[in-house]
């Protein structure tokens, strides 16, 4: 699974903002804020990543447990899933 | 095709009907070679104007002739903010907000209260902002929404103010992450993902360095105290 086309993630003034770019911008017309881990899972669903692999890169990234990582993974991707960001 | 000068960008640009000859005039220039060309077709203005029947043709120049500079703009370091900018003691003031909400309203409040020479409104709509020698510059410009207030001249950035209604005056200093969408909205988005990261790097700029606020204000005299003293810059 992999973000759609048509979403740009860049640095402002500190935050991590998601816009719509090219196609995208037919069909979310708003800005997302994401926090670091989001803007980290963010980065690497730019490029097609299996679940598992998520959790192993937050695992080598963050100094968390292996729970809470797959927690958190499972969390942030229903709610990309459901904003319709994800392409299967 | 007319020379101008809008925003320390040499344009060369069509335009025939009378809202532009008459916003431009304040604009004209000399120069050798432009930097930006706006020559947008007789054909297709009049397709807009059959896609937009309840403007006139004259209405359809001055809008697209504004969007392409504006869209051309963020190629120089620059971006319109959809605000009502005044300028005082040497810094614009920019009071941005949705239309109809009352930005030129509160600008003029400012021109009353302190008097139309201490606060000049130098661009009523759409001031263009840049960044040039590593300073944010405000710019009149000959696109200023409904009303003729432009000055050509520029002058440092202030302050931005996301402006509200309220029954009572109040000032809020807010961060650039609630600035973020505000400013989003108020500007062209552009579509292409180049134009848009240099939008993105511009705002970076801007919300990173310049103090932003929000302000709640009737349309008492009370409100240009209220929000000169909340927002002017402080030497």
């Amino acid at each position: 699974m992999k973000i759609k086309d048509g979403y740009l993630l860049r640095e402002v003034a500190g935050s991590n903002i998601v816009v719509p770019v090219g196609e995208g911008t037919m069909d979310f017309s708003g800005v997302i804020t994401l926090n670091d881990v989001g803007a980290f899972l963010w980065k690497n669903l730019e490029e097609d990543v299996s679940e598992e692999e998520l959790v192993q890169r937050v695992l080598k990234e963050y100094d968390t447990d292996e729970e809470t990582a797959r927690r958190d993974v499972a969390e942030y991707m229903t709610s990309l899933k459901g904003a319709g960001f994800i392409a299967d | 095709m007319h020379k101008l000068r809008v925003a320390d960008i040499d344009l060369l640009i069509k335009y025939k009907y009378d809202t532009m000859l008459k916003q431009a005039k304040f604009y004209e220039t000399e120069f050798e070679k432009p930097q930006i060309t706006i020559d947008i077709p007789d054909e297709t203005l009049e397709q807009w104007h059959r896609e937009s029947p309840h403007l006139t043709i004259d209405d359809i120049e001055y809008v697209y002739t504004g969007a392409a500079f504006y869209e051309a703009l963020l190629h120089f370091n620059g971006f319109m903010l959809h605000s009502s900018g005044v300028v005082k003691d040497g810094y614009a003031y920019l009071f941005s907000a949705d239309p109809g909400t009352g930005k030129s309203t509160h600008t003029e409040l400012w021109q009353k209260h302190f008097g139309a020479d201490n606060a000049r409104i130098i661009n009523d709509d759409k001031p263009a902002i840049r960044l040039v020698d590593d300073r944010l510059w405000v710019y009149g410009t000959p696109w200023s929404g409904k009303t003729d207030r432009n000055l050509n001249m520029k002058v440092p950035l202030g302050a931005i103010v996301f402006l509200e209604r309220s029954e009572d005056n109040w000032v809020k200093q807010i961060k650039a992450v609630e600035a973020i969408p505000l400013v989003m909205q108020q500007t062209i988005r552009p579509a292409e993902k180049d134009r848009m990261i240099m939008l993105l790097d511009m705002l970076d700029r801007v919300l990173s360095s310049v103090k932003l606020y929000r302000l709640g204000c009737n349309i008492s005299e009370e409100a240009a105290e209220v929000s000169y003293n909340g927002i002017k810059v402080e030497e």
